[in-house]
């Protein structure tokens, strides 16, 4: 077990006044003028750091910051420690210089030019050695000086290995998460999910659920539920519900088996504090009561998970002027404390806002994991997208080449693809298994002995792996066909288990495949507004995103009201505003609207609530309700809004309604800060979602909606308060 | 909000008074969507007590209420009545045919405070619940083949053929083994049913009671029970019926034509002993139980008819069928928009269902249809078909039902209720009682299959669903 240093005892040179570097550059002088923004334009261009305004807008300028980036010494980063918006080191910072530093001095003077020249020709023990040495802003440096092949090179002469049940990292090696997530919870699915992965050769490192409901009667239960699995199956690993760490500590307390305890982490601490609710001193009690009680506390010489992404903390607008690469880099600083088991990266989940396409995807999760590795972290790749976003599928396996000749400890086994809670799209078991094939690589030995036991693989002669008679037989863990299938009909988006070789049948993957284009089309697809026209008079309002694009990579365009439009809107003081945008799908408005208006209009006129002439919207966010509200007085705006598509092609008509309810009178408002414990507080939500043909009925959702707003408006409360107040009205 | 993230625990209750034997389980239960279907539905439901099986008390012709209540206090003593979300009670078999069953079965009922369903004489009910709770899963896993279910008690045996879970065909008969009764340990007669009596006639068994028969002659009445079932399979009994043989058809089953792959289950005490017998290949005494049913289980384990089906096709609860069913299969789960005109007048029992409307049902029809609920004593139920149906067309049928029902002053007072089968109960109550202004009390309950049932109760909401219970079955098949 390592021992934690104090923050207070990790030294850190005093910050000092942003300094400018800068060069000629054939004739032109270039300046940049403060370290963060060298580190911003020296790397390659993404979505991310241009909306934050540190990208360099050309290639000369990329490489002339990259040439003064060169030139500076491992002492003047360490030197020059990045600071908070108020001009602190933060926790992470800190938790970052916490480095040998007898070894640094080794490498300090170095300039950085000159250490990455020395990577690509020491060692592996050497490069594999460094790692104490290095704080995450100079990872993110050298990362920033590489170039692809560099990247894979580098990383790949570093393995670090860890151990729990099974060994993870050890060379020759390709382990996998296998990711059972389901939108309910529903136990069914999920062991539909496990056993499909386990037949898949997948899940030797670990059996870890996303759960969709956070409280820790449900992520016990589905802790104990995993658990019962994998005693059945048998297979060698562990499991992990990736709740929250609050969660976890209090399912740990009840005795729920909480073998590997997880945590998502930024690389600013107002980020990791305010926005993931986490601190350093939390971490660091998790691992202490890991170590002490978990359950693997005899067994594993590891057991905490961190998960990370580049991009987290520019959505979050707290990014503190450091560009995504370097906060990325600080996240890997503060995970090194705690000698994980594994660290798993999900750069490409976010959106288009900070990873648009491809080639940012791919080039990120290779600067990622060249990071991790050079500061010792045994990481995992989940190269992943959304459909709003201009990744696709063939980007995803590129980069999962690379990063496979880069060396990574493991993907992730998402079934067919396809996240079925979380709506985004990331490796799968057929993807591990071709990889494993084409790179020559097997699972962790505990997790192999066992699947060649089961026919899952079968070893020749000459100790290659090869698919066994049953590996992809999922039904070899039900008891009956029937149960096999009563769990199928419990899991959506399962399109068949045939295989070919390692891949899904051709007629598994077209199914795949459509669904997401059909997804994907949603999202391209223009709102019609002659076709909104024929449902009501609507007035048109235009939001600040001009454009199709401007919507989908800037979140923030959407949720206002253009200034030009915004000055023609009046003060109506209506109870109720309707409020209709596409957001990510506008086929989910033209599937809907026709069926949910008219109800909707007829009810709130029925209970004679007065109600404003509905908007229309181009290209708006769910937050567009705020601004309508306050520019219109409106105490409660219904803002009907396309959901973002999954991989579901009929649910990429799913609409949702937001119930937006202003704390418009003091007391009201007053309450609500009581209740959430933000004074500031100046809305809150009801949401009403999954309405389309398949989920709630549009016909029935406008009768649901109704009923909900005449609520809303009688209690004055919306959300959590709204439900508590009726409870105890109900109780007395 | 449309509910499909609840995750909530539920309570059952199983009550089967047959003619021999008693007895009760309690369950619990998730309640919770179904994220393919978004059905609200009941899963993982697990036996939490199983009482001891009692022999079921008479005095004279008559069910014994007292003993029976008291079994009932003492079974249900650690639960609250207004607890149980679903299951049921079945009196079956010789006890329905008692005088004061129906007494009983409401005493039930008011002792579940109306919760669940208690019924009695309900044969193809019993038919139902006895393939559902015996071999459905057998059913479910061999979709392709036809099963045939007995559930051989001590005075009946219900009969249901099904496909692929499906219930198709239903029937009943007063075969069972307790019409004739032995004095414990030999085969001096201490009782003989109506019905035996006239088949001893039928058989030239001149005996009565206290009399011996000898083991010829009970083989003779067990081969001529036995084979009375086993024609319902083979389509091998006489195109004429004699009247012995009609006598003891409650309710004929036509297993008819169509079906050559059939496989045949027993559930029921015989059909349990027979189970038991076969694995074990040990037996009580004869007339252990004062009956002919060890004898009639060896019997059956004996032809090779029924040997053949026994050996392949085993259910997993070994026969133990009427409470599985009762717990597993009777109670329903609405979805979780229904439309509730009043939450006070819950729970609601014995409603009678009245008919089908759809948006095409003439005016008329409809409009009678609601009077006729309107005159019901304790309210009435409608099955609403909204299948492919458009926006128009569901609010013409619910401005048709509203006005059917402005013109029917005591439904203000008689609760009516509509069963949909899609989601769309919400906006159906919401329309009928324009927004809740008019003052006609109708609960509308969707996502709920109305079996081709004569009766439904309503249970008390829970968490935003209602559970729904059906008696009064009319799957028999040809005779329905």
């Amino acid at each position: 077990v390592t021992e934690l240093l104090a923050l207070g005892d990790i030294k850190v040179p005093d910050p000092k006044p942003d300094r400018v570097y800068s060069g000629d550059f054939f004739g032109e002088a270039v300046s940049f003028h403060s370290l963060k923004r060298l580190l911003g334009a020296a790397d390659f261009s993404k979505a991310g750091d241009r909306n934050a305004g540190l990208a360099a807008p050309s290639e000369k300028l990329r490489e002339a910051a990259r040439t003064l980036l060169s030139s500076l010494t491992l002492r003047h980063i360490y030197d020059n420690p990045l600071t908070d918006d108020a001009g602190k080191v933060d926790s992470v910072m800190r938790v970052n210089y916490a480095i040998d530093l007898a070894r640094f001095e080794t490498i300090a003077d170095s300039t950085l030019g000159e250490f990455k020249d020395w990577l690509l020709i020491c060692r592996p023990d050497e490069a594999q050695q460094v790692a104490k040495a290095l704080t995450g802003v100079m990872a993110a440096a050298v990362a920033k000086l590489c170039d692809v092949h560099e990247l894979i090179l580098i990383a790949k002469k570093i393995k670090r290995t860890t151990q729990a049940r099974t060994t993870l990292g050890l060379p020759g090696t390709l382990s996998s998460r296998l990711q059972p997530n389901h939108p309910t919870d529903d136990p069914r699915g999920i062991a539909l999910l496990v056993y499909w992965g386990l037949s898949l050769g997948t899940g030797d490192a670990l059996i870890g659920l996303n759960p969709a409901i956070d409280t820790v009667d449900n992520v016990s239960a589905l802790l104990a539920h995993l658990d019962q699995i994998r005693g059945q199956t048998g297979a060698p690993t562990q499991i992990c519900v990736l709740s929250h760490i609050k969660t976890q500590l209090a399912c740990l307390e009840r005795g729920a088996p909480v073998e590997v305890m997880f945590q998502s982490l930024a690389g600013t601490e107002s980020t990791l504090t305010s926005e993931f609710d986490v601190s350093v001193d939390l971490l660091d009690r998790a691992y202490r009561t890991m170590a002490a009680q978990g359950p693997l506390k005899d067994v594993a010489r590891q057991f905490m998970y961190f998960e990370t992404g580049q991009g987290s903390e520019f959505t979050y607008g707290k990014h503190n002027g450091i560009d995504m690469t370097t906060a990325e880099a600080l996240c890997y600083g503060l995970a090194r404390r705690y000698d994980p088991y594994m660290v798993n990266n999900v750069t490409g989940f976010i959106g288009p806002e900070t990873h648009a396409d491809n080639f940012e995807m791919i080039v990120a999760n290779l600067q990622d994991h060249f990071m991790g590795k050079l500061l010792g972290l045994p990481m995992g790749m989940a190269p992943c997208y959304t459909l709003h976003s201009g990744i696709t599928l063939d980007g995803q396996q590129i980069a999962t080449q690379l990063l496979t000749a880069a060396g990574a400890n493991y993907y992730m086994d998402v079934c067919l693809n396809t996240d079925r809670m979380l709506a985004y799209f990331d490796t799968s078991g057929h993807d591990d298994q071709t990889l494993r094939e084409v790179h020559g690589l097997r699972p962790a030995p505990e997790f192999l002995k066992w699947a060649v036991e089961r026919g899952i693989f079968r070893q020749d002669d000459d100790a290659s792996m090869r698919r066994g008679p049953y590996w992809g037989n999922v039904r070899q863990f039900c008891n009956s066909d029937l149960e096999l299938e009563l769990l199928l009909k419990a899991t959506p988006a399962a399109y068949g288990f045939d295989t070919a070789g390692p891949r899904p049948a051709n007629a598994v993957s077209r199914q795949t495949r459509l669904h997401q284009a059909i997804g994907r089309e949603a999202i391209e697809s223009e709102l019609d507004l002659a076709l909104c026209e024929t449902v009501a008079k609507f007035r048109m309002i235009q939001t600040e995103a001009s454009d199709k694009q401007s919507h989908l990579n800037s979140p923030s365009a959407g949720a206002r009201v253009a200034r030009e439009c915004a000055e023609q809107l009046e003060k109506e003081n209506t109870q109720v505003q309707v409020l209709v945008s596409d957001g990510l799908s506008a086929a989910a408005i033209h599937h809907n609207l026709p069926d949910v208006l008219p109800t909707l209009l007829d009810g709130l006129g029925s209970h004679g609530i007065s109600v404003g002439q509905p908007l229309l919207a181009r290209y708006g966010r769910v937050k567009l309700a705020e601004h309508v509200a306050e520019l219109l007085g409106t105490d409660l705006v219904i803002h009907l809004i396309g959901e973002r598509p999954g991989g579901d092609a009929f649910a990429s008509q799913s609409m949702s309604a937001y119930l937006v309810y202003r704390l418009s009178d003091p007391a009201t408002q007053k309450a609500a800060a009581q209740f959430s414990g933000n004074a500031e507080i100046r809305f809150e939500y009801t949401v009403i979602s999954n309405i389309y043909s398949r989920g709630l009925p549009p016909l029935e959702a406008g009768a649901v909606i109704v009923e909900k707003a005449v609520e809303i408006i009688a209690v004055k409360a919306a959300g959590n308060r709204l439900t508590m107040l009726q409870s105890s009205q109900r109780s007395h | 909000m449309s509910g499909c993230q609840m995750n909530d625990t539920v309570t059952l209750v199983g009550l089967d008074f047959g003619t021999t034997t008693s007895s009760a389980a309690i369950a619990s239960a998730k309640l919770a969507c179904n994220s393919v279907t978004r059905r609200m539905e009941l899963r993982n439901v697990e036996p939490r007590y199983q009482s001891e099986q009692v022999f079921t008390p008479f005095r004279g012709d008559l069910l014994d209420e007292a003993r029976l209540a008291g079994y009932l206090d003492q079974w249900l003593k650690d639960i609250r009545p207004d607890e149980v979300f679903g299951g049921g009670a079945m009196i079956t078999g010789l006890a329905a045919q008692a005088p004061n069953a129906a007494d009983f079965a409401s005493h039930v009922r008011r002792h579940l405070k109306d919760g669940v369903i208690a019924s009695a004489a309900d044969p193809c009910m019993e038919s139902w619940l006895a393939f559902m709770g015996n071999c459905w899963e057998l059913s479910r896993a061999n979709p392709d083949r036809a099963f045939v279910n007995f559930d051989i008690g001590g005075g009946t045996t219900n009969v249901a053929l099904g496909c692929n879970g499906e219930v198709l065909r239903t029937g009943c008969y007063f075969v069972g083994a307790r019409h004739v009764q032995f004095e414990s340990g030999s085969y001096r007669i201490t009782g003989l049913s109506s019905y035996a009596r006239p088949l001893l006639d039928h058989l030239g068994i001149h005996k009565s009671i206290d009399d011996y028969l000898t083991e010829y002659e009970v083989h003779a009445i067990i081969d001529w029970y036995l084979a009375l079932l086993e024609s319902l399979v083979t389509g091998s009994g006489a195109a004429e019926v004699d009247s012995v043989t009609a006598l003891h058809r409650q309710v004929p089953f036509d297993g008819g034509p169509g079906f050559v792959d059939i496989a045949v289950t027993l559930s029921g005490g015989v059909g349990q002993l027979a189970y038991r017998g076969l694995q074990s290949d040990t037996w009580p005494g004869i007339t252990a139980y004062g009956d002919l049913g060890i004898d009639m289980a060896r019997r059956l384990v004996q032809r090779p008819f029924w040997r053949e089906h026994l050996i392949q096709w085993v259910p997993t609860g070994l026969g133990r069928a009427t409470l599985f069913g009762l717990l597993r299969h009777n109670t329903q789960v609405s979805g979780s928009t229904l439309h509730l005109s009043d939450t006070r007048r819950l729970p609601l029992s014995d409603l009678v269902i009245l008919g089908s409307v759809s948006p095409a049902t003439p005016p008329a029809e409809v409009e009678r249809l609601v009077a006729l609920a309107g005159r019901t004593a304790q309210g009435a139920c409608l099955r609403i078909d909204l299948a492919q149906c458009d926006r128009a067309s569901i609010r013409g049928l619910a401005e048709q039902l509203r006005q059917s029902i402005a013109k029917q002053t005591a439904i203000e007072h008689i609760p009516l209720v509509l069963l949909v089968g899609e989601n769309l109960g919400k906006v159906l109550g919401q329309w009928v009682t324009e927004w809740g202004r008019s003052p006609a009390k109708i609960v509308v309950i969707d996502e709920i299959d109305a079996r081709d049932a004569q009766f439904a109760c309503v249970g008390r909401l829970h968490q935003g669903v209602l559970p729904v219970s059906f008696y009064g079955m009319n799957v028999s098949g040809a005779s329905s």
